[in-house]
Parts: C-alpha cells; sequence; structure tokens
C-alpha cells in the first residue's frame, strides 16, 4: 500500500516585528475609552452583562415612544397636542439610571483594582489622569447617550405626528441647544459620583451600595432638616436644606437650563439665590469627585 | 553591543529603607538576568525604569531616553510582565492581549492581529477566546507575556516568569524568554531563581539590599574551574574512582553518585575516557563543572 503524499506542512510563522503607526498617549487614553464604553455596554461580553445597559435603554425611550404614540392618535381630535411628559421632565434622574451607574461604573472600576490590572495599565504610556479621563468618559458616554436618545426620539416622533414639521422644529428650537446641554450636565454629575465612590473600594457590591446609600442618605437627611424647619410647600419660601438632596442637584441645574430659574415645585423654590447656590453646590459636588478620583490613580500611579 | 538601561547613582529610599543605593548600570540590549533575593530592589529597580517612581538620587535611561524627561515616550518602548496576578479574569485572552495592543498605542485591527499573532507565539491559539479566569497558571503566565509583546516593545521587564509553574511548564516559558532575544527585543530578566538566569540570560546583574553586587556578562562568571564530573552510574563508581587514582588524577565522589575528577588539560581528560572504555562502563555523562550563579551569589562582594 503507498503511503499518500503529504500535502499539509507546519510553519513556524515566528514573531514579527510591527513597524505601522503608533499612537502616544492620547491613543493610549482612546483605547482605554473604548474599552470601558465596550465593557460598560455589554459588547463583548456573556449576555447577562447585556441585560442591564438594554432594559435601561427600553425604559428610558418607553415614555418618548407613549407620548408620540398618543401624539398620533389624537391627531384631529381635541386632544391634538396634547404632552403627558416635557422635554425637561424627561430629562431627570431616574431610578433605573441611578442603579445602572451604581452597576456599571464599580464595574468598569473595581477590578482594574481587585485584579491588579492597574500597575499593568500604568505600565503603557498612559497616567492617572488618562485613565480618570477615559473611565469618566465612558460612564458619562453612557449616561448622556441614553438621556439624550430618548430626547431624539420624541422630538423627531412629534415632529412627525404635528400637523406641520417645520412649525413644530420652529418653535422647538431651544430645546436643541437645552437637551444636550443638560443631558451633559446630569451625565458629568453620574459619572463623576460613580466613578468616585467606584475608586475607594476594590468591591463592586460595596461600591454600588454605597453610591446608592448616598444619594437615598442625602435624600432623605434633606426631607428631615426641611421638615424639621416647618417644611415648605410649592408657592412657598423654599428651604436651603434642599440642597443636601445630591440626587436633586442635576434637576435643579437642568431647570436653571431649561428655565432660567428653579421650577416652583423644587424645595429650593423661592430661596433667595437658590439657583446660584444650586450652581455652586453641583459645580462643589463635582469638584470634589473629580479630585477623590484624581487623587485615587494619582496615588496609584506613584 | 549599546546599552538598552543606563543608570548612575540611582539612589531610592522608602521610609526606612534603601530600596536602592546609589547604583550603576550599563544593561546591554541583550537577555539580562536580574537576580536578588526578596527585598534586594529588583521591582523598584522596575518601577524607576518604567517611570512609575522618581529616584531620590541619580539618572536613569532606557533606550537613550532620560525617564525622568519622558516616562511616557519611554514606556510606550518597553513591555511589563509583573510577578503578580494582575490579568481581568472574565475577558477572553485574545480582548486582554488586544487591549494592552491598544493601550500601547498600536491601531486597534493590528492591536487584534498582533494579539492573534503573539496567542499563537506563547501556544495560546486555541485558548485564545477563552476567559482567563479559566486558565492554569501557566496559561496566565503565558498570557502575561503575549500582553507584555504584542506592542512589539524594545525592551520587556519580566517578574518572575517562571513563578508557580510546573517543571514542564517553566521549561517552556524559559524556551519562550529565549526566543524573545532572536526577536530583537532586549529582556530583563528579574528573579531569584539562579538556574533561570544561567540557563537563558547573557549578562547577569545581582542585587542585595539595594546595591550592585554583579554586573557582567554570565559566561564571565561561569568559568571553567578545572573539575570534571563523570557520572558512569551508582554501581561502577568506586571502581572508576580506584583506576583514577592509580592513574594518578585527584577524585572525589558525590551523594549521588558522580565522580569530580581535578584536570589539568586534554591529556587528563584523554586519561579519564580511555579507563572508562578500558573497563567497558557506561559513561553517562562526562562534562566541565562550571562555577554556579549560587557560589558567585554566595561569595558575593559589592562592586567597586
Amino acid at each position: 500500500m503507498s503511503v499518500p503524499a503529504s500535502t499539509g506542512a507546519v510553519y513556524d510563522r515566528g514573531y514579527r516585528p510591527y513597524d505601522g503607526p503608533r499612537g502616544g498617549r492620547r491613543a493610549a487614553t482612546a483605547a482605554l475609552f473604548r474599552t470601558s464604553l465596550r465593557r460598560a455596554i455589554g459588547l463583548r461580553r456573556p449576555w447577562r452583562q447585556k441585560v442591564a445597559p438594554a432594559i435601561l435603554l427600553a425604559i428610558a425611550v418607553v415614555p418618548a415612544v407613549i407620548n408620540v404614540g398618543v401624539g398620533y392618535l389624537t391627531r384631529g381630535t381635541p386632544a391634538e397636542g396634547f404632552e403627558f411628559i416635557t422635554y425637561r421632565e424627561y430629562l431627570g434622574v431616574s431610578s433605573a439610571l441611578l442603579l445602572f451607574v451604581a452597576l456599571v461604573a464599580p464595574d468598569l472600576v473595581c477590578p482594574d483594582r481587585r485584579q491588579r490590572v492597574l500597575p499593568l495599565i500604568f505600565a503603557r504610556p498612559l497616567t492617572g489622569r488618562d485613565y480618570a479621563l477615559a473611565k469618566v468618559g465612558a460612564i458619562f458616554t453612557c449616561v448622556f447617550a441614553f438621556s439624550f436618545l430618548p430626547q431624539v426620539v420624541l422630538y423627531v416622533g412629534q415632529m412627525l405626528v404635528s400637523d406641520g414639521a417645520l412649525d413644530y422644529l420652529v418653535d422647538n428650537t431651544a430645546v436643541l441647544w437645552q437637551v444636550p446641554i443638560a443631558a451633559a450636565l446630569l451625565a458629568l454629575f453620574y459619572a463623576g459620583l460613580g466613578v468616585a465612590v467606584a475608586s475607594l473600594s476594590g468591591r463592586r457590591m460595596v461600591a454600588g451600595a454605597t453610591m446608592l446609600g448616598i444619594t437615598l442618605v442625602s435624600s432623605t437627611v434633606s426631607a428631615i432638616l426641611i421638615q424639621a424647619d416647618g417644611g415648605s410647600v410649592p408657592g412657598s419660601d423654599g428651604h436651603a436644606a434642599a440642597l443636601v438632596n445630591i440626587l436633586a442637584l442635576p434637576l435643579q441645574v437642568r431647570d436653571l437650563v431649561f428655565l432660567g430659574r428653579i421650577h416652583e415645585d423644587s424645595p429650593l423654590s423661592g430661596v433667595s439665590g437658590g439657583g446660584g447656590l444650586a450652581v455652586a453646590a453641583y459645580t462643589a459636588v463635582v469638584a470634589v469627585c473629580l479630585a477623590v478620583i484624581l487623587g485615587r490613580y494619582r496615588s496609584v500611579e506613584t | 553591543m549599546p546599552s538598552i538601561v543606563r543608570a548612575r547613582g540611582l539612589t531610592k529610599r522608602y521610609p526606612g529603607v534603601t530600596a536602592l543605593d546609589g547604583v550603576d548600570l550599563d544593561l546591554p540590549a541583550g537577555r539580562v538576568g536580574l537576580v536578588g533575593a526578596n527585598g534586594a530592589g529588583k521591582t523598584t529597580l522596575f518601577r524607576l525604569l518604567l517611570g512609575l517612581s522618581r529616584p531620590d538620587a541619580g539618572t536613569v535611561e532606557v533606550c537613550g531616553m532620560a525617564v525622568a524627561d519622558d516616562p511616557i515616550g519611554v514606556r510606550s518602548r518597553i513591555g511589563y510582565m509583573p510577578e503578580h496576578d494582575c490579568l481581568p479574569l472574565d475577558q477572553t485572552a485574545a480582548d486582554v492581549v488586544a487591549t494592552f495592543g491598544e493601550l500601547g498605542g498600536l491601531p486597534v485591527r493590528a492591536a487584534r492581529q498582533r494579539a492573534s499573532e503573539v496567542l499563537d507565539l506563547v501556544g495560546l491559539d486555541e485558548a485564545r477566546f477563552r476567559p482567563v479566569g479559566g486558565f492554569s497558571t501557566g496559561m496566565r503566565q503565558r498570557t502575561k507575556l503575549a500582553q507584555a509583546i504584542v506592542a512589539d516593545p524594545k525592551l520587556v521587564l519580566l517578574d518572575e516568569p517562571t513563578a508557580g509553574l510546573d517543571p514542564s511548564g517553566r521549561e517552556e516559558m524559559l524556551a519562550l524568554v529565549d526566543r524573545l532575544g532572536s526577536f530583537g527585543i532586549a529582556v530583563v530578566l528579574a528573579t531569584h531563581l539562579l538556574d533561570d538566569v544561567a540557563r537563558v540570560c547573557d549578562h547577569v546583574v545581582m542585587l542585595d539590599g539595594g546595591r550592585l553586587v554583579t554586573d557582567a556578562p554570565t559566561e564571565k562568571l561561569l568559568h571553567q574551574t578545572g573539575t570534571v564530573t563523570v557520572d558512569v552510574g551508582p554501581a561502577s563508581v568506586q571502581a572508576l574512582a580506584g583506576a583514577l587514582t592509580a592513574r594518578g588524577l585527584a577524585v572525589s565522589t558525590d551523594d549521588i553518585g558522580t565522580l569530580e575528577v581535578t584536570v589539568s588539560g586534554d591529556a587528563d581528560l584523554d586519561t579519564v575516557r580511555d579507563v572508562v572504555a578500558d573497563m567497558s562502563l557506561p559513561l553517562h555523562r562526562l562534562t566541565n563543572r562550571l562555577t554556579s550563579l549560587d557560589d558567585v551569589f554566595v561569595h558575593r562582594a559589592p562592586v567597586q
């Protein structure tokens, strides 16, 4: 019996030096941002990791779809033009968004510390500041997208179901700058707070619970202080203790963007210089969060 | 050979301890073994080379660049494999290595392509789509090596690459380290296993208590001792020892059944060969005994 001639061969491909383009610090930061963003929205991860962002997006878009659907169904009826949600109200704090940040921020940050990946990352051409920028940027992008995209759905949908698309566009030009600015401020607040809290722990559960705890405790303390001082009702003089409620701070700033003043439903409404105080408190919280983040990663780097 | 690392008066102090004390180094662009006990200053030296720590005194250059002036530029030319576990456990090996390729400055497509190539090179081609968390110690060490070389560094710093490996895993890792030199990548191998250094390194640097003990080519340290080791099996050792002594050679036996014969030249070596042949003994081994790195380390004296 003849042995068939071998048609295969084994090659040792060896090692090929790389002589193509090579980025520096900015490219490394962008790479870390991309990786973090992919991780946040569950790309290249098991299906379980895709559930949270998918649910959040669904929850975020549903009100817009309903609003547009109602608008479509009530065309030509006395109820035409009814809006059960406004752009200002639509852009705000939701339990789903808070839960999302409490889940995702620790997931992006804590494993790097717990699994000791940080020394490996900082052996690459980037600094602690770049690391912080990439991580905060990834959360910011997620929160911004999940806040902004539903508004786009709402805007485009309302425009299409209205009698005159061009008229709707002209009548609502203000939201074209108000929505992205307010969404960016909301996203910056959440991203800063989420990453700052997560940077203090190596355990995801602890960081997530701490994030939720801080917001819960601050809103409870704020409510107790307001009640202890006689409370505040809409239309009456407000109470500066409303500033203690960390969760409501981005809402006060949102109102300033949309209305130019604190909304009368807010416990801060009626407080002299309430708008300025809200901006100052918002800025202080964001600044403290960024300082915590930079401090944490500067110490790791060196 | 040009220096890949050059240090002058390198000193690093931590509260209560001097980790490096005025170290002068000129490491050639080959495979360099950095030897020292725990606390000798190896990891501190790596941190200084990576620009992750600033020296209290002295200067250090890597690839001709002053680390103090451009730590980011230096890091883009260095690959680093830490001793400890450092891999994201829920990611696949391909994703981990590609990510660190991108962090090293490679474009996305090039990073993924090179990740595939280097994982193939380290023997993880079939496991590259499995999460690192399910890997054995040996596979994790290979993944760490792959991420260190994926961006094609000029210099790679390997911290205890054979730690925790079984004998076959250790052999394979040393073979990989040995090959890095032929790829044009300079290697600094930090270890406390002197055998590893003797096996794969062309140059040896010994640190002890933050001070430089030895900085020399390996072959200079492992000089011949004028003694040959003869192994003819335990049953014939005594008979051979008697025959060689009768021929005027100084002989000693060791506890593993081999002979140590003092030779002064080729004539003595011929005598050993002839006696073994005349007695029809099975000659398992006839080797020059070299000074081991252990000998050098034990009898060390600081470099002046």
